[in-house]
């Protein structure tokens, strides 16, 4: 009897416990580095203590500035690093538990906007000098006029194509969709994989459905639904999602898209050996991954923004993009001063500018000099851009970026209408937005 | 009968013993504290938190948690991701338990038979289960990439062209790919548990079998299979507890994807919890798992005690 009590007891309460009712931290790429977070809070008197998810030569521009501001300054900042997707548990449930650090990496918009509304985090609309960032970087961390964060870098999304192939084949860089559509057809002619894409983590897809609903719609489409003015069942986003699944059958993507990972390169695998001729990626994450990985894959290496649709409302210099990272200060902070000082710092030119470079974004910052050529050639294609549309899947709130993201995915897979696409995003507009 | 006897025993002792007993008390539970004390922090509390949390319409960030009552529990069972990761973590449990186990036993056999190199397949066979779940993940990912991946590579080379395909985005087949993979890990760790218990058998007994010649097939079904019987239960409840809370490699491989087809319990837990920032629905999840656990647990229990009375 007793032996049956205990075994009942004892089964189900291990299996709730690894389960994870608690934070506890499942075995996660980082659980080093995560478990450390614990109890840290914020920094003592003399130091702060930063959360950032950079790695390679991003991470030491940063750990170059924390030193410049500790010799300046005389406050010791205390970085800890995390990885991407961990890092968004740790950062909620430190915040929740009351031990979040000074200073956190975030993305802006709908993601940060939820600590915003919790009043997690520190106004600095009176501390940052608001016109020396460009508008596109700033907006994703203003809410209500209010701004609650400094941006680092922003990423822009082009088509990129490898121009060995688009020479062999005597292609030129389309300006209609229909000149794209007529590229896919000749490469798929000569077994050559029209775009790379591993949408397994589902943003990369998204950028198909970001760029074609604009260039159908135009660019207040997503504002106007994000604002209740519009719809996300829009006739544009049905377009999109049947453009979508046109290509899908025209096998302009490899085998299995949806279960391969842009993370471990499945796609710029298909790029690096030729098999493919074009993805679209941010270029932060297209440069910093062939810097490492492949760096004379540069010389064949080039970019031209999405065509327009005829007929459609968009524009080729409306650009996708986003801003990765902006750091915000933490209300929980108990050295608020420092945090903001620190923020003022790593925007500075030299830091702003170091960081571009190594980084592969355009820097938010006006007036930022670069060594690297695209990235002076897309600080100048951002320049002449008449609209930036920023990330859905970072604008809206969480769980409706996810219904986009899962939408979108299943859009790839052909388990879902364009139509049911639209209708469910609606339906979740209507229930988070109000 | 015989509990009769013992009864009578018992009731004269039984006063003794409590006296002893109540010395002891302090003592005993002296020894007791540090266990008690983390399983009360990080088991009892923590489900009782959660049971708690899942009342609430919370975020997890903010102080303003907002009373719902059962709501979250009347949504969670009108949430058809819910029931489609349930009926994946049933699906993930008859797996473990028609492969693992059989896989584990026969693994087990073979480690007995005299093979020349037996050393090197014992550590062979049990490499899998000391390998980092997430390398297991990323190997994997690799191994069923549709363009260069091993099982594609392999099927083109022998000329079965019409199967090859993405086998982890194709929500009819993801599932199934991560399955092979979580069974591929865990069969060694129900080998070892058979291999340690099959040296627990005594050697007498074969020997009387083959002074009877029994044949290899009526040894292993008249002997060892049944006295394996404890440990192949114990196996059953670890393999299907696992099953139940499974999390790793699908986070590593598909996090739940495509299209929510091979998302698990736990997967959708955390997908809730942290991603949507809803840490009231989440522990609503957590507190179904829970129930879902509890019950099935029980369930096995008393088959469990059910044959050991007939026995």
């Amino acid at each position: 009897m007793n032996y049956k009590f205990s075994m009942a007891a004892i089964l189900p309460a291990f299996l709730i416990f690894a389960a994870g009712c608690q934070p506890a931290n499942p075995e996660s790429p980082d659980g080093e580095e995560a478990s450390s977070g614990e109890n840290s809070g914020s920094g003592g008197e003399n130091s702060i203590e930063v959360w950032h998810i950079e790695t390679g030569a991003g991470e030491e521009v940063l750990q170059d500035a924390a030193e410049r501001f500790e010799e300046q300054e005389g406050v010791a900042v205390n970085l800890k690093q995390y990885q991407n997707d961990p890092y968004k548990q740790q950062i909620s449930t430190s915040m929740g538990g009351n031990a979040a650090p000074d200073v956190f990496h975030s993305w802006g918009g709908g993601w940060l906007e939820n600590f915003v509304d919790a009043d997690q985090v520190v106004n600095i609309t009176d501390d940052v000098e608001s016109d020396r960032f460009l508008e596109a970087g700033l907006g994703t961390v203003t809410f209500d006029e209010e701004i609650y964060g400094v941006p680092m870098g922003l990423d822009l999304v082009p088509v990129w194509y490898n121009k060995e192939i688009f020479d062999e084949y005597g292609l030129e860089e389309p300006e209609t969709y229909d000149e794209l559509l007529d590229i896919v057809d000749t490469l798929n002619e000569n077994d050559v994989i029209p775009f790379a894409l591993a949408n397994q983590t589902q943003w990369p897809g998204a950028f198909y459905l970001m760029y074609l609903a604009e260039r159908e719609g135009g660019e207040d489409l997503f504002a106007d639904a994000f604002s209740r003015e519009g719809s996300f069942d829009d006739e544009a986003y049905i377009e999109a999602g049947e453009k979508i699944q046109e290509l899908v059958d025209e096998n302009a993507f490899p085998d299995g898209i949806n279960g391969s990972d842009y993370d471990t390169g499945q796609s710029r695998q298909l790029m690096y050996s030729g098999d493919a001729a074009m993805e679209i990626m941010t270029s932060g994450a297209m440069l910093k991954n062939v810097d490492d990985e492949m760096p004379e894959f540069k010389e064949n290496l080039d970019y031209f923004m999405f065509p327009e649709i005829e007929g459609g409302e968009g524009a080729q210099n409306h650009l996708v993009g986003g801003v990765s990272p902006a750091f915000s200060v933490s209300e929980q902070s108990d050295n608020k001063e420092a945090a903001i000082d620190f923020l003022n710092f790593i925007s500075e030119q030299e830091t702003a500018t170091n960081f571009a470079n190594e980084s592969g974004a355009v820097s938010p910052v006006e007036g930022a000099e670069y060594e690297d050529e695209y990235i002076k050639r897309l600080s100048e294609t951002l320049n002449e851009a008449d609209f930036v549309q920023t990330y859905y899947d970072q604008t809206l709130p969480p769980a409706l970026a996810e219904v986009h993201l899962d939408t979108t995915q299943a859009l790839f897979g052909g388990s879902i209408t364009p139509e049911e696409a639209a209708e469910e995003m609606e339906q979740a507009a209507e229930e988070e937005l109000e | 009968m015989a509990t009769n006897v013992q009864n009578k025993v018992n009731a004269k002792s039984r006063e003794a013993f409590k006296k002893k007993n109540r010395k002891n008390w302090l003592v005993i539970l002296g020894f007791m504290a540090p266990a008690l004390l983390f399983y009360g922090v990080y088991v009892v509390y923590a489900i009782g938190m959660t049971f708690y949390y899942s009342l609430f319409d919370w975020n997890g960030i903010d102080s303003n948690m907002v009373f719902i009552g059962l709501q979250n529990y009347f949504e969670v069972i009108r949430d058809g991701v819910f029931w489609q990761a349930s009926g994946n973590n049933a699906l993930l449990i008859a797996a473990s338990l028609l492969t693992q186990l059989p896989l584990g036993l026969i693994m087990a056999l073979l480690l007995f038979s005299p093979i020349k190199g037996m050393r090197l397949f014992r550590t062979v066979y049990f490499m899998p289960f000391l390998m980092s779940t997430v390398a297991i993940g990323i190997l994997f990912i690799y191994i069923f990439d549709a363009n260069y991946g091993l099982v594609n590579q392999f099927l083109g080379a022998v000329g079965l062209e019409s199967l090859q395909r993405g086998w982890l985005g194709n929500e009819d087949t993801a599932i199934w790919a991560v399955i092979i993979t979580i069974c591929w890990q865990f069969a060694p760790f129900y080998m070892i548990l058979f291999r340690a218990a099959i040296v627990g058998i005594s050697e007498d007994l074969y020997e009387a079998a083959d002074i009877d010649g029994a044949s290899a097939w009526r040894k292993f079904s008249g002997i060892t299979l049944p006295l394996l019987r404890p440990i192949i239960i114990t196996s059953a409840i670890l393999s299907v507890i696992g099953a139940l809370k499974y999390f790793d490699l699908i986070y590593v491989m598909t996090g739940g994807g495509p299209n929510n087809s091979t998302e698990l319990m736990a997967t959708y837990m955390y997908d809730q919890t942290f991603t949507n920032f809803s840490m009231g629905y989440g522990s609503t999840i957590s507190s179904m798992m829970f129930i879902i656990a509890f019950i099935v647990t029980l369930g096995i229990i008393t088959v469990d005690n059910k044959r050991k009375a007939d026995f």
